[in-house]
């Protein structure tokens, strides 16, 4: 446990803590596992939900991603992070959300949470987030510490925000690349010097809301989206890697209504989408005819551009 | 600090809370921080030593500092943390001296890199150069002392080209401030290695008669930064100092804002605003709500990055130089590499989400969210390109 430097571990009360709309139990898991197509297991660390308790030492692995966050706008919102024991320390950043200090989850304007903290913020604007980690967070988010948060308008999910489009269908496109040689390093990696090579990504594996985007992706059960002629979709859209994306819809025309958890003043009709890490794009589809269509992720070098990288899933439309 | 000093204090109950002090740490005055903005209107003669002189000579010379002052049609100079502009009825001639100068600067794991740059002083070393700020209309003359042994330029996209200034020579280029905007001065030469080695800043102009537009009729502020990025890989720089062309891979191993990183709470140099880019009073957002801040980011570097504001939306206003069809409101903007550039504008609202509300008393960050920007020399999370933003 020693070694870390930096790091500024705490569990204070909530300040001014009233009785929220919605709870959020949250608890770490260091040894879980996501197998890729070529067969290889690649450690992962996250979020596992332990409403209902403690939860433990993280001792059982958990999901990756970690469990959605899903409110509605106007709800105030507890985020309880459990971090038992003194083994590593984590917090909890809800990206996007705009919450005081104390409850923002970054470390060196706070705290590291040790023990449990309760963070307490209000959900102002409909809209697609994401929660991570923000302890040594370029390796903690790297290791798959982020789910997706989602902030439905009051009438729930359905529709994007209140007066913009409705939805039949939801897809939740976390799209993320991984370096397999950072998967064996240690929470506090590098924190006090030291070059653990965490200026230089080279990923091998590129994923879609926690599946190999290889193959497995194309078919995948919650990533591919299976739906009818006359349905709506919505694609949320979320840059979970570091590097530049570029994602195209497989031949399908959609219209971006909202980004980074805000309308736009007017939608953008688009066959494909040029993001930078942690963007998010909200896109809705109205195919009109039925078929198969192959939507590709390109990870793009953040210096030349060049694709490093590609992950697939699926449309149908039938 | 290691944490397990601070798990012996936790138990001691020494352990002291290092963020409810910090709201303290902040440097009272502006003018202590930086040298001032060195733009001075000149109702006299242009300076002397517009001539190619050799660096012997120039470096004798000091009357070219002697600018008259008399008569300002209106004021120019810039203090501390906000770049401040007072709007002229009429177009001015605006003369600023830079040297070409090199050294090294120590980054935050102790390495030291080479830099050169366009200097205000001719021993200095102003990595980025300051920041100018003419207004449209303005006469612009630059003289560049090149107190380097190696040619160098001075270059605004679609404004002027100096051509090459030998080593040790000096030149002065005129132009004609054209449109308003965010501009990046940088050095042609050896394109792109002396512009990444340091020799950049930025230029603004801003419109006819407004203190508070990016151009006339755009969203307004009422304070504006300049944000230069970099990305630093320090084999490239050891090639370039000693004149070869760079033959590895480009791999950053510094990033930085305004010419440093930032320095967690702990660290050697926290609290010193010229080696913290959270405390540097060029990088800092800092004002009250409605302190509506403009921010002309310009990318020196070779990365593509994704900047990350906490606290409040950005207005993303331009791109590349170019107004927005559409003005969105965003956490994460893209800065394109190899001299992209946007104007956003950081508005200072009370923080949307919180709850109780907040309006004042807040620190967030700023930080690149291609997280292998957050780091130096390999590891040191926290000691990368990020800055403080801080709801007074």
């Amino acid at each position: 446990m020693g070694g870390a430097c930096y790091v500024y571990p705490d569990s204070p009360a909530t300040p001014d803590r009233v009785t929220p709309d919605v709870t959020f139990e949250r608890t770490i898991y260091m040894n879980g596992s996501v197998r890729m197509d070529d067969g290889r297991n690649i450690t992962v660390w996250g979020f596992t939900d332990s409403g209902g308790g403690m939860g433990g030492m993280g001792g059982m692995g958990g999901p990756f991603p970690s469990p959605a966050i899903r409110v509605r706008e106007g709800q105030i919102v507890h985020t309880v992070l459990n971090n038992p024991g003194m083994m590593w320390l984590h917090t909890i950043h809800h990206h996007g959300i705009e919450p005081s200090t104390m409850n923002d989850g970054v470390g060196h304007t706070s705290f590291d949470v040790q023990g449990t903290y309760t963070y307490q913020w209000r959900a102002a604007h409909a809209g697609t987030y994401f929660y991570h980690c923000h302890t040594n967070t370029v390796l903690h988010a790297e290791m798959g510490m982020y789910g997706a948060l989602i902030v439905d308008p009051p009438e729930g999910p359905g529709r994007v925000f209140s007066g913009g489009p409705s939805y039949d269908v939801e897809a939740i496109w976390a799209c993320d690349e991984f370096d397999s040689r950072w998967h064996n390093l240690p929470w506090d990696a590098a924190t006090c010097g030291g070059d653990a090579g965490l200026n230089d990504l080279n990923p091998d594996y590129f994923i879609i809301t926690g599946v190999d985007g290889n193959r497995s992706a194309l078919t995948a059960p919650g990533v591919a989206v299976t739906m009818n002629r006359g349905q709506t979709l919505l694609v949320r859209y979320i840059n979970a890697g570091y590097y530049p994306q570029r994602i195209r819809f497989g031949g399908l025309t959609g219209q971006v209504v909202s980004s980074d958890g805000r309308p736009l003043p007017a939608p953008v009709t688009v066959s494909e989408i040029n993001s930078v890490s942690a963007e998010r794009y909200d896109v809705i589809f109205n195919p009109d005819s039925s078929g198969v269509y192959t939507v590709e992720i390109e990870y793009l070098d953040w210096i030349d551009g060049s694709v490093l990288g590609m992950a697939r899933t699926r449309i149908t439309v039938n | 600090m290691p944490y397990d000093s601070f798990m012996t204090n936790l138990l001691n109950n020494n352990y002291h809370n290092d963020y409810h002090n910090k709201n303290n740490i902040h440097f009272s005055t502006t003018t202590t921080c930086l040298p001032i903005l060195q733009i001075m209107l000149s109702l006299s003669a242009a300076i002397d030593g517009r001539s190619k002189t050799t660096k012997g000579v120039y470096m004798q010379r000091r009357d070219f500092l002697k600018f008259s002052t008399l008569g300002l049609a209106g004021s120019v100079t810039g203090l501390g943390t906000f770049l401040s502009w007072s709007p002229r009825a009429n177009a001015a001639t605006i003369d600023q001296t830079f040297y070409i100068t090199d050294g090294m600067r120590t980054q935050a794991d102790g390495i030291d890199v080479w830099f050169q740059a366009y200097s205000s002083t001719s021993t200095g070393l102003d990595y980025p150069a300051q920041s100018m700020i003419v207004q449209e209309g303005d006469t612009v003359n630059i003289t560049i002392h090149n107190t380097l042994g190696t040619t160098h330029s001075f270059v605004i996209d679609g404004l002027v080209d100096s051509g090459d200034i030998p080593g040790g020579t000096s030149t002065t280029v005129s132009f004609l401030a054209g449109s308003a905007g965010s501009y990046l001065f940088y050095d042609r030469v050896n394109l792109p290695y002396n512009r990444l080695t340091g020799l950049h800043g930025g230029l603004a102009i801003m419109p006819k008669n407004s203190s508070n537009e990016i151009y006339a009729g755009s969203p307004t502020f009422k304070q504006q930064l300049f944000w230069l990025y970099n990305d630093i890989d320090p084999a490239w720089h050891d090639a370039i100092r000693q004149g070869r062309t760079p033959t590895s891979k480009f791999k950053p191993r510094y990033f930085h804002i305004n010419g440093i990183s930032a320095r967690p709470p702990g660290s050697t140099n926290y609290t010193d605003p010229t080696k913290n880019a959270f405390y540097d009073p060029r990088s800092q957002i800092s004002g009250k709500i409605g302190d509506r801040t403009l921010l002309r980011v310009l990318n020196a570097g070779m990365c593509v990055h994704s900047m990350h504001w906490h606290g409040n939306h950005l207005e993303w206003i331009t791109r590349n130089g170019q107004p927005r069809a559409q003005i969105w409101k965003k956490d994460v903007i893209a800065l394109e590499n190899n001299m992209g550039k946007v104007d956003v504008i950081y508005p200072f609202e009370p923080p949307p989400d919180a709850w109780p509300p907040v309006t004042s008393g807040q620190q967030y960050v700023m930080h690149l969210h291609d997280e292998m920007t957050q780091t130096a020399g390999g590891g040191l999370y926290q000691f990368g390109a990020a800055t403080l933003i801080k709801f007074k």
